[in-house]
């Protein structure tokens, strides 16, 4: 064992060569052999993402040229007929500018409206035309005047019919 | 079939000279013959790779695991076995590349090496208990050292320590030029002697 400081590099390597050197446990080559045998059919494979079934495989039919280059078309016409239908597609969707609302189908069950249109609930009083001017918000904003009731100049209302005088008889 | 003929088939294949058929028809004959090349692979550089595995591992089950995945995945690529000009050269790539993903993903582990284990595994030939146990703990002194040194430095340190390996081997390993290596494992061997001296002074 070298002790010197001066050759510690040597002693590093000779630590390193020593573990370099140690020799390999009895009976790897048989386990080794022994995990390819046992290796997964996808290993044995040729590494192909998609294989053809064994089936055919075997019969070597679609191993052939002529055979791989039409598939590749089959897929490449599908595709691309795919495409265009969608494309034709969506070409005559675009043709109507106008949005159509679909019309109300009268409900089987429940209440008719009868005819009844909806109308839209409007601000009390006429509008003026300098509505929504400055103005026109103040009054809106103060409380609103009524007129004086009319004063009673009689005890009997005008409206008011006088009672009938009774007859005796 | 037999180992003999196991290398046979390989070399032939490698070669080039035995031509693996390629029509649809022998294609049972062309996978046991590549079957085979595998088999006289793993035959020849097992224990090569076992080695390269465990001294960046050091852990004999966990080398054993990295061997063989390296094996596996030479199944999954067979095909390419062919092509392959150095097929030493071309498993110890494998196999770094594996246990380099490994060390990686157990980096969370605390990375002490056992002196115990060390003792056991380590030579000791003419060597009393306490001289073993000194060696032991100056060996896992010495790997806590290489531990310490940055990546592209330990690697080039730990694959010089194979003698079987040039540096134009390693560099192909690391895909890196022959340069790289040399001027990287000139700095390896100057931080190791600096962080061994350093370790010595503090003691």
């Amino acid at each position: 064992m070298n002790t010197n400081p001066h050759n510690a590099m040597d002693y590093g390597e000779e630590t390193l060569r020593l573990i370099a050197g140690l020799p390999a446990p009895a009976g790897v080559e048989e386990r080794v052999h022994a995990a390819l045998r046992a290796a997964p059919d996808k290993a044995r494979d040729k590494g192909h993402v998609l294989a053809w079934p064994a089936r055919w495989r075997a019969k070597a039919v679609l191993e052939s040229d002529w055979m791989r280059a039409a598939a590749a078309a089959a897929i490449v016409f599908v595709v691309v007929g795919g495409g265009w239908g969608v494309y034709t597609r969506v070409q005559q969707g675009q043709t109507g500018s106008v949005v159509v609302m679909p019309l109300r189908a009268p409900s089987s069950g429940g209440f008719a409206g009868a005819g009844a249109m909806r109308t839209p609930s409007t601000l009390p009083g006429t509008k003026s035309r300098e509505q929504g001017s400055k103005g026109a918000r103040e009054r809106e904003t103060q409380p609103v005047k009524m007129p004086a009731a009319p004063k009673k100049h009689s005890a009997q209302p005008a409206n008011q019919v006088a009672p009938t005088p009774v007859v005796s008889q | 079939m037999s180992a003999s003929q196991a290398i046979f088939a390989s070399q032939a294949i490698t070669a080039g000279w035995m031509e693996i058929p390629t029509s649809a028809v022998d294609e049972e004959a062309r996978r046991r013959a590549e079957d085979a090349a595998i088999a006289a692979l793993v035959d020849q550089y097992a224990g090569a790779l076992y080695r390269v595995a465990y001294s960046v591992l050091r852990n004999p089950s966990d080398a054993e695991d990295a061997v063989q995945e390296a094996f596996v995945r030479v199944l999954r690529h067979r095909q390419t076995l062919a092509e392959v000009r150095d097929q030493r050269v071309w498993l110890i790539r494998i196999v770094w590349n594996i246990v380099l993903d490994r060390k990686r993903r157990a980096k969370t582990r605390p990375e002490t090496d056992d002196v115990s284990e060390l003792t056991r595994v380590l030579p000791a030939k003419g060597l009393s208990a306490e001289e073993l146990a000194a060696a032991a703990e100056h060996h896992a002194h010495v790997l806590g050292c290489v531990n310490q040194l940055p990546a592209k430095e330990r690697e080039v340190l730990l694959l010089s320590a194979f003698d079987e390996l040039t540096s134009v081997e390693i560099a192909a390993v690391l895909g890196i030029s022959e340069s790289s290596v040399r001027s990287r494992l000139f700095r390896a061997r100057n931080l190791m002697a600096e962080l061994l001296d350093h370790e010595r002074s503090l003691r």
